[in-house]
C-alpha cells in the first residue's frame, strides 16, 4: 500500500483505508480494462467483478465513499487513496481539471453505474480540445442516482453578481397605507384581477388535452428533424431575394450534403436534389451564380469520388436504407453515376447493400442505356462482369455492339458472361455478335455460342460451323463440346447437313478411314435432329453397329426422334 | 431454448433486472401515490361510508399492499420537490403531477418527511390515517400538529404507519438560502454564457459550446430541483442587455413547462437548448435597430423580423457541435409563427409547429410582456399579460400550452405584486402546489397593514385557513411594484 503523502498524513489512518485503496486500484484497471475490451470479454468481466467485490468490504464500513479530488492524488477521509502523476492516465487529473472537486459513491453504484462511470472517464481522456463535450456534460446524460460529484464551474469566476436594486428611502407608512386603501376603494379598477376570471378549473388539462400534448411529445421525437431543416431552408431560399442570403443558404446546403451522407441520411441527401429543382424553378430573382451552383450540385454528388465515399458509408453503415430511399436518391443522381455505381458494386460486401444498390443501378441503366453502353468500355473486369450481368437482365437493344466488341479485348471470364448475356438476349444482333464467340479460345465460350445459335436457329452462322464440325481441332475437343456443334449444325442445316453426317456415321469405301467413335455419335445424335425419314434409316443402321457409343446414340437419337 | 413463438428466449442480463425491477417499483409507487391522492380527496369530500370513500381506501390499500410484496418495505420521502418510493425517485408525467403536487403539500402542510409502512398494515389503519393527515394539513400555524398526528395514529391503534417529521426549520432555512444560492449562480452563469455566444456571433468568432451545454445543464437541474428560487429570478430586470437576461428567463420557462409535461431529462436539455437559441438570431440585427427606444419604422420592423431565420443561419455557423442542433434551429425559426402558420416567417412548405417552438412562444411571448425593454419601458403586470395570453386568441399560441403555463405560474405569477384583503401588499413567491388552488399562491408580504415595509417580510400560504374553511387571506387587487417602491425581484436575489 501507498504511503499516504497528504498533509494530514500525520494523523492515525482511518478505519478502511486499505479497501477504499484497493478498490481504487481495481478502478483503474476497470478502467483500463473497459477501453480496452468488448463487453464478452473474459478481462473486461473479471475486471467489473473485481470492482464489484472490491465494493462490498467498503460498505460494510461506510454507506457513502466520498472522494475528494485533488489534481494528482483522490482523498478519503483526508487520506490519499489514489494517487498519479502521470497526468496522461491520471484518473485524479481527469476528474480535477474538468472542475469535478468531490466524487461521492452510494451503495447500489457498483451494480451498473459503475460501468457507466467508468465509460465516461474513459470517453473523457480521449476527447479532442475542441469537442462538445467535457467530463461534466458527459457525466450529466448518465443521470447517475448513486453517483453523485460536485465542482466548481471554471473560468467562470468573473460572472457579474446578481444585486438587489438600491434601497430607496423608506416612504411614510401613513402614505403607502392611504394609497392601498385609496386603490383598493377604486371601483373596478384596472389591474384588479377577480377570482371568476380565475377559475381554477379552466386550467386543469382534461384527458383530450393530456392526450393531445402527449402525442405532440410523441411528435416531436419522431419527425425528421433534417428533412424539417432543409425545407425550412429551401423557404428561405424562395423567400429571401437577398444575394448574401442566398450565397450563405447555397453554401449551407452545399456543406450539408456531406454531412447527411456522412451520417447516411440518403433520404435527406434525395429531398435536397428533388427540393433543387422546384427552387431553380420558383425562386424569383435568381441570380446566374446562385442558379449554376444550384445546377451543378447533383452532378458533384455523382462525381466517381463523391459517389465512391456515399456507397463506401452505405457499405459500412450498420442501419441500411430502405430500396425506396435508396431509389429516390439515385433516382436523382446524374446519368454518369452509372459507371461508379457499377464499379462498386463487386466490392460491397454487404449482400443487402448490394442488392439495393443491383436495384438501384437497374433504374438507372433503365432510364440511360447509352451510360451502360460507356461502362462496356472499361478495362476493369469487376466492373465489366457486374455491367454484361446487368446488361443480361435488362436485354436492350443498344447494348449489342458493346457487347460484342468485347470478345476480341476480355480475358475468359468476361467472355462467357458476354456470351451468356447475349444468348441471353437472343435477338439476331446479339447472335450475330455471338458468331465470333464460335471460334473463341475457351471452351466454354464456344459451347454457350454455339447451342444458343442452334437453339435460335441462327442460320447466318452455318459456314462458321460446318467448317469446325468439318475440321480437325473438334476432333479434339471433348464430347460435351462435340455435341454442342453437331446438334447446332444439324439444327440449322437441317436435310442440307444430311450428307455430311452421314458420311461421318457410316464411311463408304474400303480405304476409307472410320471417324472415331464419339464424332461418329455425335453425327448420330446431330441426325436426330433432323426429321427426316432418310436420316431416320441411317440411325436405324446405326443401331446394329459394332462401337456401342454409336449404337447407344443412334438408339437416343430415335428414341429423341419419337418422342419428339 | 426457445419460447412459444419459436423465437430464442432472451435470458435476462443483471441489468435488465435490475431495471426492470426499477421500472416495477417507479410504476407501483406512482400508482400508490395516485391512489393516496384519491383517498384524500374523497375523505375530504364525502364522509366515510360514502361508495367512492370506501373505493379509494381499498386502492390505497392494495397499492401498498403491491408495494409491500414487491420490497418488503414501504417508505415515502419528501426531499425538496421529490417524492421518492423506497428510495427511488418518482418522475412527474402529464398523468401524475397534478396528484403528487396534492399529494405533497398535504404531507408538507402536516410536518410529515417520512412515512413508513410496515407489512401488516390494514385498511382500517389507512382510514385513520388519511383523516388525520387531513385534519392535521388543515391546521395551519399549529406547532404542535405533527407531535398530535403521531399521538393521534398511537390512539388510534395505527402501528404499521409510522410518520416522521421534515427536516429541522433552520436546516431548511440554510437549504433555502443555499438553493437560492445556486440557483443564483445558475442564472448568472446561463446569462454570462449567452453574452459570451451572442458577443461571439455578432463579432464573427466561435463559441464554446461546452459552456453552453453545461449552462443548459444546469438550468435543467436546478427546474429539477429547486424551480421556485430560479423560477423568481426572472423576475429581475436590467441585470444585464435584455437579449441575454430574456433568453435565459425563457429557458427556465420552457423547461419548467417541459417538466409539467413530464419530459425526460434529457428532453428537457434539448427544450432547453432550443429556448437558449431561440433569439440568437438578434445577434446579426444591427444595435441601432434592437436598442432602439422609438418605434420602427417599416424596413426596421422587417429586418426585425428576419431574425428567426436568422437565428437557424447563425446556427449553422456555430462550430464544435456533434450533430447540429435542429431542434434549436427549428426553434429559432418557428417561435413567432402562430399555429394557424401565420405570424413569421412565411411558410411555403407543409409544416407542422414543433411542439417545443410551441413552448418557447408561450414562455416568449409571457416573458417579452413582462419584461421592461427598450421599447417597452414599463412592463405589463404578470396577471395581466396571463389573462391577456389566455384570451386573445390573435396571438396564436397553443391554448392548451397557454394552460400548461399557467399551471405553472398560478395566475398570479411569481413576482405579482399583490395587495391582500388585510391591506397588507405582498409579492407572489410561488404558485401553489396544490393545482385546485391556481388563485391562492404563496405570497411573501413586505408591507404590513399600517403601511410599514417589512425587509425581508414573511411567506404565508393563501390555501391556509382558520380549520372551518375561511381562508386566512386573499388577493383583492394586483398592484404596480413602482407605486409602492417595490422591487419584486430583490425578493428573489
Amino acid at each position: 500500500m501507498t504511503s499516504p503523502t497528504h498533509e494530514h498524513e500525520q494523523e492515525p489512518a482511518p478505519e478502511g483505508l486499505a479497501e477504499v485503496h484497493d478498490l481504487m486500484q481495481v478502478l483503474i484497471k476497470g478502467v483500463r480494462a473497459i477501453q480496452l475490451y468488448l463487453p464478452n470479454n473474459p478481462v473486461y468481466q473479471r475486471a467489473l467483478e473485481n470492482i464489484r467485490t472490491a465494493f462490498g468490504p467498503v460498505w460494510e464500513m461506510t454507506d457513502e465513499l466520498e472522494l475528494q479530488v485533488h489534481e494528482a492524488e483522490l482523498l478519503w477521509d483526508g487520506a490519499q487513496v489514489l494517487s498519479q502523476d502521470n497526468r496522461s492516465e491520471s484518473i485524479p487529473w481527469l476528474l480535477f481539471k474538468d472542475g469535478v472537486r468531490r466524487l461521492t459513491m452510494l451503495p447500489g453504484a457498483e451494480d451498473e453505474e459503475i460501468v457507466r462511470l467508468l465509460q465516461v472517464l474513459g470517453k473523457a481522456r480521449n476527447l479532442v480540445t475542441d469537442s462538445p463535450d467535457d467530463l461534466l456534460t458527459l457525466l450529466w446524460d448518465q443521470d447517475f442516482h448513486a453517483i453523485k460529484y460536485d465542482y466548481v464551474d471554471l473560468g467562470m469566476e468573473e460572472v457579474p453578481r446578481l444585486e438587489r436594486s438600491e434601497e430607496e428611502p423608506a416612504r411614510p407608512p401613513e402614505h403607502v397605507q392611504q394609497q392601498i386603501q385609496e386603490e383598493v376603494q377604486d371601483e373596478q379598477p384596472q389591474g384588479i384581477v377577480s377570482i371568476d376570471d380565475f377559475d381554477s378549473t379552466l386550467y386543469f388539462l382534461d384527458e383530450r388535452e393530456i392526450e393531445y400534448l402527449k402525442h405532440e411529445i410523441e411528435r416531436e421525437y419522431s419527425q425528421d428533424l433534417r428533412g424539417n431543416v432543409l425545407r425550412m431552408l429551401f423557404d428561405l431560399f424562395e423567400l429571401q431575394t437577398y444575394s448574401t442570403v442566398r450565397s450563405e443558404l447555397v453554401s449551407i446546403v452545399q456543406n450539408f450534403i456531406p454531412y447527411l451522407l456522412a451520417v447516411g441520411d440518403f433520404r435527406s441527401v434525395a429531398l435536397v436534389l428533388r427540393e433543387l429543382r422546384t427552387v431553380l424553378e420558383r425562386s424569383r430573382e435568381l441570380l446566374p451564380e446562385h442558379r449554376e451552383q444550384l445546377e451543378t450540385l447533383p452532378d458533384t454528388l455523382s462525381e466517381p469520388e463523391a459517389l465512391g465515399q456515399l456507397l463506401q458509408s452505405l457499405d459500412e453503415a450498420t442501419v441500411h436504407p430502405t430500396e425506396d430511399e435508396l431509389g429516390a436518391l439515385f433516382r436523382e443522381l446524374k446519368p454518369e453515376a452509372l459507371t461508379s455505381v457499377l464499379s462498386w458494386l463487386p466490392k460491397l460486401a454487404n449482400e443487402r447493400v448490394r442488392s439495393l444498390l443491383y436495384g438501384a443501378a437497374t433504374r438507372l441503366a433503365k432510364a440511360y442505356p447509352d451510360q451502360l453502353v460507356k461502362a462496356l468500355d472499361e478495362e476493369d473486369e469487376p466492373v465489366l462482369l457486374e455491367t454484361i450481368r446487368l446488361a443480361e437482365q435488362l436485354k436492350l437493344p443498344p447494348l449489342v455492339p458493346a457487347l460484342g466488341a468485347l470478345f476480341p479485348r476480355t480475358g475468359p471470364e468476361v467472355r462467357r458472361a458476354t456470351a451468356k448475356a447475349l444468348a441471353a438476349m437472343g435477338t439476331p444482333g446479339a447472335l450475330k455478335q455471338l458468331e465470333q464467340a464460335i471460334v473463341d479460345a475457351d471452351r466454354e465460350v464456344r459451347v454457350d455460342a454455339v447451342r444458343a445459335i442452334g437453339a435460335k436457329r441462327h442460320r447466318a452462322a452455318i459456314a462458321v460451323i460446318e467448317e469446325v464440325v468439318a475440321g480437325r481441332k473438334l476432333r479434339d475437343a471433348d464430347l460435351t463440346e462435340k455435341t454442342a456443334f453437331f446438334e447446332a449444325y444439324a439444327l440449322l442445316a437441317g436435310e442440307k447437313g444430311m450428307n455430311r453426317l452421314k458420311e461421318l456415321l457410316e464411311p463408304k469405301g474400303l480405304l476409307r478411314r472410320k471417324e472415331d467413335p464419339q464424332i461418329r455419335a455425335c453425327a448420330a445424335m446431330a441426325l436426330g435432329r433432323i426429321d427426316a425419314k432418310e436420316a431416320r434409316e441411317v440411325l436405324q443402321r446405326a443401331t446394329s453397329d459394332k462401337e456401342p457409343l454409336v449404337r447407344n446414340a443412334a438408339q437416343r437419337a430415335l428414341q429423341g426422334d419419337k418422342q419428339a | 431454448m426457445t419460447d412459444q413463438t419459436g423465437h430464442p428466449r432472451h435470458r435476462p442480463s443483471i441489468a435488465d433486472s435490475l431495471q426492470s425491477g426499477e421500472q416495477l417499483l417507479r410504476q407501483a409507487g406512482r400508482d400508490f401515490l395516485v391512489h393516496l391522492y384519491a383517498a384524500l380527496r374523497s375523505l375530504k369530500l364525502y364522509p366515510v361510508e360514502n361508495e367512492q370513500v370506501q373505493r379509494a381506501l381499498d386502492e390505497v390499500t392494495s397499492s401498498a399492499n403491491l408495494l409491500l410484496e414487491l420490497e418488503d418495505e414501504l417508505e415515502v420521502r419528501i426531499t425538496g420537490e421529490f417524492i421518492f418510493v423506497n428510495a427511488t425517485r418518482l418522475r412527474l408525467s402529464l398523468d401524475n403531477f397534478a396528484s403528487f403536487s396534492h399529494v405533497l403539500t398535504t404531507l408538507r402542510q402536516a410536518g410529515i418527511g417520512v412515512i413508513r409502512v410496515g407489512g401488516d398494515v390494514d385498511r382500517r389503519e389507512w382510514q385513520i390515517f388519511i383523516s388525520q393527515l387531513l385534519s392535521s394539513a388543515g391546521r395551519e400555524g399549529d406547532a404542535n400538529k405533527f407531535a398530535e398526528l403521531q399521538e393521534r395514529l398511537v390512539r388510534g391503534s395505527v402501528v404499521h404507519i409510522v410518520v416522521e417529521g421534515m427536516v429541522e426549520d433552520e436546516d431548511d432555512f440554510d437549504d433555502e438560502e443555499q438553493a437560492k444560492e445556486v440557483a443564483k449562480r445558475t442564472y448568472e452563469r446561463t446569462v454570462a454564457v449567452t453574452k459570451e455566444v451572442v458577443n461571439s456571433v455578432r463579432m464573427g468568432r466561435s463559441a464554446s459550446v461546452k459552456k453552453v451545454k453545461r449552462a443548459v445543464q444546469g438550468i435543467v437541474d436546478q427546474v429539477l430541483s429547486n424551480e421556485v428560487s430560479l423560477v423568481g429570478l426572472t423576475t429581475i430586470r436590467d441585470y444585464d442587455e435584455y437579449t441575454f437576461v430574456h433568453s435565459v428567463n425563457v429557458t427556465i420557462f420552457s423547461v419548467s413547462i417541459g417538466k409539467r409535461l413530464g419530459l425526460t431529462k434529457l428532453q428537457l436539455y434539448d427544450l432547453g437548448l432550443a429556448a437558449l437559441f431561440h433569439d440568437v438570431g438578434k445577434s446579426r440585427i444591427p444595435l441601432d435597430i434592437l436598442n432602439k427606444t422609438g418605434a420602427l419604422d417599416d424596413d426596421e420592423w422587417r429586418i426585425m423580423q428576419a431574425h428567426p431565420w436568422l437565428g437557424v443561419l447563425t446556427l449553422f455557423g456555430l462550430r464544435g457541435y456533434g450533430e447540429i442542433p435542429y431542434r434549436a434551429m427549428i426553434a429559432a425559426y418557428e417561435h413567432h409563427m402562430k399555429v394557424d402558420l401565420t405570424g413569421y416567417p412565411k411558410s411555403i412548405r407543409d409544416r407542422n409547429l414543433s411542439v417545443y417552438s410551441k413552448i418557447i412562444a408561450v414562455a416568449d411571448g409571457f416573458d417579452a410582456a413582462t419584461s421592461r425593454r427598450v421599447y417597452q419601458t414599463t412592463p405589463l403586470q404578470p396577471a395581466d399579460v396571463l389573462k391577456e395570453m389566455w384570451e386573445n386568441p390573435r396571438r396564436g399560441q397553443d391554448p392548451v400550452l397557454v394552460k400548461a403555463f399557467i399551471n405553472l405560474t398560478g395566475v398570479y405569477p411569481v413576482g405579482t405584486c399583490v395587495i391582500l384583503d388585510t391591506y397588507e401588499i405582498g409579492v407572489v413567491h410561488a404558485a401553489s402546489s396544490d393545482p385546485s388552488q391556481m388563485h391562492r399562491p404563496v405570497v411573501r408580504v413586505v408591507v404590513n397593514a399600517d403601511g410599514v415595509s417589512l425587509g425581508e417580510g414573511f411567506l404565508i400560504d393563501l390555501t391556509d385557513n382558520d380549520g372551518s374553511g375561511n381562508f386566512n387571506r386573499s388577493i383583492i387587487k394586483v398592484a404596480d411594484p413602482d407605486r409602492y417602491g417595490i422591487t419584486p425581484s430583490d425578493y428573489f436575489v
